[in-house]
């Protein structure tokens, strides 16, 4: 459509012109002509109508996390401050972009779910260090980076979720457990190179070595009751479905599903009981939300305020009551909706850890073909 | 316009046609370059994971990818063409309608109806739920029920989505096979479908198919939403789960080759033959009248395909409406559907135009580089939207990169960049991948046309562009309008590449209904999906009724 506007004058220019102008003027005479040209002209135009020029008092935001659970934060950020937030989703590909576009990026923040991801954006030297003692404050050291690239947000739980009614209390009660020939054709998961499988996966090789992480790789694919597919809600509706016993779920869909607008959602939720795993030894693994700065920020300052604002208590209460999440801010207790499922032990394994192993772990789950 | 001698108007041709082949070759390198800088990306140092890929999971992506390959590709090939047949050769009750009906389900992105079919078939959905009604099952394990999220209901959920490629080439090429060749046949007693129609119409046949088997290829929502595990998948397992871009990039560069090799097998295939249109007076084959039997086996062939690709997913994604559970912000709605219906047009108005000058410059003045370089611009289909929006960003981002010394280096300005991260990125990139459409339904419409048309063209000392406009392209006309529709709604549908591309603040209905259908969440979104199958069916019966006059107005035309 541009493309028709922008060749318009130019043919007119060109017309009154003289020598090579005027060739190209009399090349305009046919339709064909004009429709090459204002191709050309308008893929230029389009490309200088790119990149919004970006306002002093906004932020742009690369996220990982879908605009609709974040969208709310944005909105209280934006009433605190009056500076405007604009994003980019995408769940694949930003750190590519971020790097293709080098330092003309105009990413401020980056936000995303899953350490490993996030670990990408610091291994490809696509953060700045940030010093603020209000995020070290808040965030515990062993879910930040140390030189201050990025930063847990929230935290979720890897749990296993059990049937209320053909599984008894304390009949499952590690991950280790998961493997246990008890357990054959009851078992479902999604499938392992699923970015929170892999995570898990991480955290067994760290606590038990690649070699026994790979025999429990191997229980649990023999345990499985169907080819590992369909992400956590669909595991929680095998349950219900009484296709299988014991599933792995984010804690954060428990309370998605009990708190749904369906009606047959809440049916799923009620089927299962959520278990805490590894309670008596390391506690259970957590995988995070976080985010860092870009480097090549212009509006660095602001960057900071932000990820700031998001460890703060109003928004450390808002990753529970949108998302059921956890704090990571250990000044702010669980929002009520989280809080309801007790308390727990948590793995307190350095998170990087978790995205230092997951290569290994993509291999192992290659190998065990979970 | 003869206003000098022969041999003048000869020169002033060439000096045409050269120009013009510059341009086309000029363009064709920008087209290729996202292609290269994937490939580039492949040459990169992979650290040894091909023997762990070789020893473990390889040989699956491969089986797997061939088999819904082939699974995809033939089921296309069986629905597209057996409706195709039935349509252009018999009457009866509903066969207009059909006619444009069996093109509908081109207009449902794949991952939208894996999604709405496995809500359908499982166990809570209605089908299930009718049966334990019925049966007195309790519980799952009371009954068999074949599983959705499997090769097989893979190949079924992308054949009824896909085989309107195959249709649409190969009705037009039934319709566009004169009578009189059927005549011979009927004559000598042979059937007319396996003698003519099919031989005659198999290089738009293949064409489709080659379109088929790319999307095929290239597919990540559908078989990512049923855990196949295809070469697909494997690149992001690679890619996001060992942090090997190269790896990736050269698995990519494998399913590739699976399609560069096929395309290249059909060619040489028939090399040797050309299909061209001599007959003066074409009229299409008179179709015959069914009876009460046969109407009712046609009826059963073209509903069959319409109903699983298009009436049942929407139907699904009303009742989710009706249900309640779409909670549209109708003033969202409103501009993400207008931003998705302006890309969609600006891409297909630039595909069409770039796959006309390569065309009609490859046909014209056919050099060997050119027609390589084509070749390849058009070959953007068969890599993952993911992968090709890295390959179009790297490029966009050297670009800027490049400008940028040159600027500030040698102008002393500053320089912002404005190739990343604004919507010609994104126009540019779909441009990338769906130049094979427009090209393809060119070059099929192209090879059609008797050399001595153009030719005579050129004995009125006709230059290459009067050629273009006052000959080829109002024989082409069809298959301009065909390809230029098909592009539109296939960028409705497009999903990855706009995902990532995007500027700030930018949705398309794909993009938006994404961040619901990812958390498994369609239900929130039904109202878009139902747009983007809205949008894609107008243009869907457009394009049929263009079709349809080609076919009845042709003995008139010439």
């Amino acid at each position: 459509m541009r493309g028709i506007a922008v060749a318009a004058p130019g043919e007119r220019t060109a017309r009154a012109g003289r020598g090579l102008l005027a060739r190209i003027g009399s090349a305009m005479r046919s339709p064909a002509h004009v429709s090459v040209f204002g191709m050309l002209a308008g893929l230029a135009g389009l490309a200088w109508a790119a990149a919004d020029v970006q306002a002093a008092d906004e932020l742009n935001l690369y996220s990982h996390r879908q605009p609709f659970l974040i969208e709310p934060f944005l909105e209280a950020f934006t009433g605190e401050t009056g500076i405007k937030v604009n994003v980019v989703y995408a769940s694949k590909g930003l750190a590519q972009r971020l790097q293709a576009e080098g330092k003309n990026s105009p990413a401020d923040v980056v936000l995303t779910v899953d350490i490993g991801r996030l670990a990408i954006y610091a291994d490809k030297d696509l953060l700045a260090p940030v010093e603020s003692t209000v995020l070290t404050e808040a965030v515990p050291a062993h879910l930040r980076e140390p030189d201050g690239r990025w930063f847990a947000l929230s935290k979720r739980a890897r749990v296993i979720a059990v049937s209320r009614d053909r599984v008894p209390a304390g009949a499952i009660e590690t991950y280790e457990d998961l493997a246990d020939p008890e357990w054959e054709g009851r078992i479902c998961t999604r499938p392992g190179s699923q970015v929170y499988n892999r995570a898990l996966m991480a955290s067994m090789i760290a606590a038990h070595g690649e070699e026994k992480a790979e025999e429990w790789a191997t229980g649990l694919v023999a345990n499985l009751a169907r080819r590992p597919q369909g992400n956590d809600r669909a595991q929680v509706k095998a349950i219900y479905e009484g296709l299988c016993d014991v599933v792995i779920i984010n804690s954060y869909y428990y309370g998605k599903l009990a708190s749904s607008d369906i009606e047959e959602q809440r049916a799923w939720a009620a089927a299962m009981t959520m278990v805490f795993p590894n309670q008596d030894d390391r506690g259970t693994h957590i995988n995070i939300s976080g985010g860092g700065v870009a480097k090549y920020s212009r509006n660095k300052e602001t960057a900071v305020v932000f990820l700031e604002f998001l460890t703060r208590e109003a928004a450390q209460l808002l990753y529970g009551t949108v998302n059921y999440e956890y704090p990571v801010n250990p000044a702010v207790a669980p929002a009520p909706e989280v809080a309801a499922w007790g308390a727990f032990k948590e793995d307190s394994l350095p998170i990087v850890r978790i995205a230092e192993l997951a290569p290994t772990a993509q291999r192992v789950i290659d190998r065990t073909g979970w | 316009m003869v206003s000098h001698t022969a041999t003048l108007a000869h020169r002033a041709v060439l000096a045409w046609s050269n120009r013009w082949s510059l341009l086309a070759l000029l363009l064709a390198l920008i087209m290729v370059a996202p292609i290269l800088s994937v490939v580039a990306a492949a040459t990169g140092d992979s650290e040894g994971l091909w023997a762990h890929l070789f020893a473990t999971v390889l040989p699956r992506y491969v089986a797997n990818t061939l088999a819904l390959m082939a699974g995809v590709g033939g089921l296309s090939l069986v629905l597209g063409v057996s409706t195709a047949w039935v349509v252009t050769r018999y009457e009866f009750p509903g066969r207009r309608v059909l006619e444009w009906m069996l093109v509908l389900p081109f207009a449902v992105p794949a991952y939208l109806i894996a999604y709405v079919y496995t809500d359908f078939l499982d166990y809570a959905g209605p089908v299930q739920g009718a049966l334990r009604d019925a049966f007195g099952w309790q519980t799952r394990r009371d009954y068999w029920f074949p599983e959705i999220r499997s090769m097989g209901g893979a190949i079924v959920v992308m054949g009824a989505v896909l085989y309107p490629y195959v249709y649409m080439m190969a009705r037009t090429a039934f319709k566009l096979t004169p009578h009189t060749l059927f005549e011979i046949a009927r004559v000598h007693d042979r059937g007319l479908f396996r003698t003519v129609g099919l031989p005659l119409a198999r290089p738009a046949i293949a064409a489709g198919l080659a379109l088929v088997l790319m999307e095929t290829v290239s597919d990540f929502g559908t078989v990512d939403y049923f855990a196949l595990e295809t070469l697909t998948l494997g690149i992001f397992n690679v890619w996001l789960g060992m942090n090997s871009l190269p790896a990736a990039a050269q698995i990519a560069s494998l399913g590739f080759l699976f399609v560069i090799a096929m395309l290249v097998l059909e060619l040489m295939s028939r090399r040797r033959r050309r299909y061209v249109d001599t007959g003066r007076r074409m009229r299409s084959l008179a179709r015959l009248r069914a009876g009460p039997a046969g109407s009712a086996a046609c009826l059963a062939v073209c509903l069959l395909p319409v109903t699983v690709g298009f009436f049942i997913p929407v139907g699904v994604l009303l009742s989710f409406v009706v249900k309640g559970y779409a909670l549209p912000d109708y003033g969202d709605v409103l501009i993400v559907t207008l931003n998705s219906v302006v890309v969609a047009l600006a891409v297909a108005a630039l595909v069409m135009a770039a796959a006309t000058l390569m065309v009609v410059t490859v046909a014209y003045r056919p050099s060997r580089p050119l027609t390589v370089l084509a070749g390849i611009a058009s070959s953007g289909y068969a890599f993952p939207g993911t992968i090709l929006a890295i390959g179009v960003v790297t490029f966009a981002g050297a670009v800027d990169r490049g400008l940028d010394g040159l600027i500030s280096g040698v102008m002393g300005l500053s320089f912002d960049g404005f190739l990343t991260g604004g919507i010609g990125l994104v126009l540019f990139a779909c441009m990338v991948r769906f130049q094979a459409i427009g090209y393809g339904s060119l070059t099929s419409g192209m090879n059609r046309l008797p050399r001595n048309v153009v030719s005579a063209g050129r004995v009125l000392g006709l230059s290459l562009p009067a050629n273009l406009v006052r000959v080829i392209l109002p024989l082409l006309g069809t298959s301009f309008l065909a390809g230029g529709l098909l592009v539109f709604v296939d960028v409705m549908k497009e999903l990855p590449m706009t995902l990532l591309l995007r500027p700030f603040g930018f949705d398309t209905l794909a993009t938006h209904l994404y961040q619901y259908a990812k958390d498994e969440l369609l239900e929130q979104a039904a109202v878009p999906a139902l747009l983007i199958v809205l949008a894609g069916t107008g243009p869907v019966i457009l394009m049929n009724e263009a079709l349809r006059r080609l076919g009845e107005g042709r003995a008139g035309s010439r």
